[in-house]
């Protein structure tokens, strides 16, 4: 049950992470506009940090769906959630009207948005804490040993 | 800690991919060029104006000059019929907010972007021409920041007259 769960979190986290870089790529210079529109950052980092979320972004959604450093995957991609929740409550408590540019696409930035990041939160928080790995030996890894075991 | 290292090393990778792979995708971001919040961009007031959200998508100048140049898209004009006459964009059909939109909507579906225009930076009365356009199933409809007095003071392609393409079909239906 554990498992079922820690897997269908990483699998469902890392495919929404692979679909939102999938939606940017055709058109990074969309994106790193509406980065600007969050006025967070100064104007010659925008373009660099679009290309960078969506990098970060396709890195830690193969890493949850392939299970490969899957909890350090999910640290990433709960601290960009984070961020995320950050960049658009700040837009929206100071009256910024603008697209949230999370999936592409002209998508408005409202606190809808906000609190799907944040519960996209809760998949991220499963494969941390509840996955194998916190202070007990990966299930991969025990299976493993004892394929080896069986083999002396 | 362990599971903290491994995340810093998956946000360098991830940053060396994005900064690499941006050149590769169809339209990258410009690395090093600054890049301010489109409300601070020359003529832009229409993007955020009135704290609505826009009606259709805009088109800067700089990127609709050269559509005008390459036929590739039809521009609206979207003020009164006395201001197309003193001067509009070369090509442009002239629609007012208040006029059906049937007439011309033959003549849009050659092109693969429409640009509406009007003479007022809070681009309204382009929204109201671009709302018309989209209830009729008019695709990719763009609005023209900075409206007619920035594609007039940047020198991109002009015409003066009445409008002699704005009738209906000579068929009466679409070609």
């Amino acid at each position: 049950m554990r498992r079922a769960l820690v897997l269908g979190s990483r699998v469902a986290l890392g495919a929404i992470f692979l679909w939102a870089a999938a939606t940017k790529v055709p058109d990074m210079a969309g994106f790193a506009k509406d980065v600007a529109n969050y006025r967070l950052l100064p104007p010659a980092l925008v373009p660099s940090v679009a290309a960078i979320v969506v990098g970060i972004e396709v890195v830690a959604g193969l890493a949850l769906v392939s299970g490969v450093g899957a909890r350090a995957a999910a640290l990433v991609a709960g601290g960009m959630l984070v961020a995320f929740v950050g960049g658009l409550s700040q837009a929206l408590l100071r009256g910024i009207d603008l697209r949230c540019g999370c999936f592409g696409g002209d998508e408005a930035a409202t606190w809808g948005t906000v609190a799907r990041d944040l519960v996209l939160l809760v998949p991220a928080a499963v494969v941390l804490w509840v996955s194998p790995g916190r202070g007990e030996p990966d299930a991969t890894k025990l299976e493993h040993l004892d394929a080896s075991a069986a083999k002396r | 800690m362990r599971t903290l290292f491994q995340a810093l090393v998956l946000s360098a990778a991830g940053a060396v991919l994005g900064l690499a792979g941006n050149r590769l995708t169809p339209q990258p971001a410009r690395l090093g060029e600054p890049l301010v919040a489109a409300a601070d961009a020359p003529g832009a007031m229409c993007q955020l104006a009135g704290g609505r959200l826009p009606v259709a998508p805009r088109i800067s100048v700089e990127e609709a000059a050269p559509l005008c140049v390459a036929c590739s898209a039809l521009f609206v004009d979207a003020r009164s019929a006395a201001e197309y006459a003193a001067g509009h964009i070369t090509g442009a059909l002239h629609l007012s907010p208040g006029e059906a939109p049937d007439p011309v909507l033959w003549r849009l579906g050659a092109y693969h972007t429409i640009v509406v225009y009007d003479r007022d930076p809070s681009c309204a009365q382009a929204d109201q021409v671009a709302k018309l356009l989209l209830e009729r199933g008019v695709q990719d409809v763009r609005v023209l920041t900075g409206a007619w007095p920035a594609w007039a003071a940047a020198g991109a392609p002009e015409a003066s007259g009445p409008c002699a393409a704005c009738g209906a079909h000579p068929q009466g239906g679409p070609p």
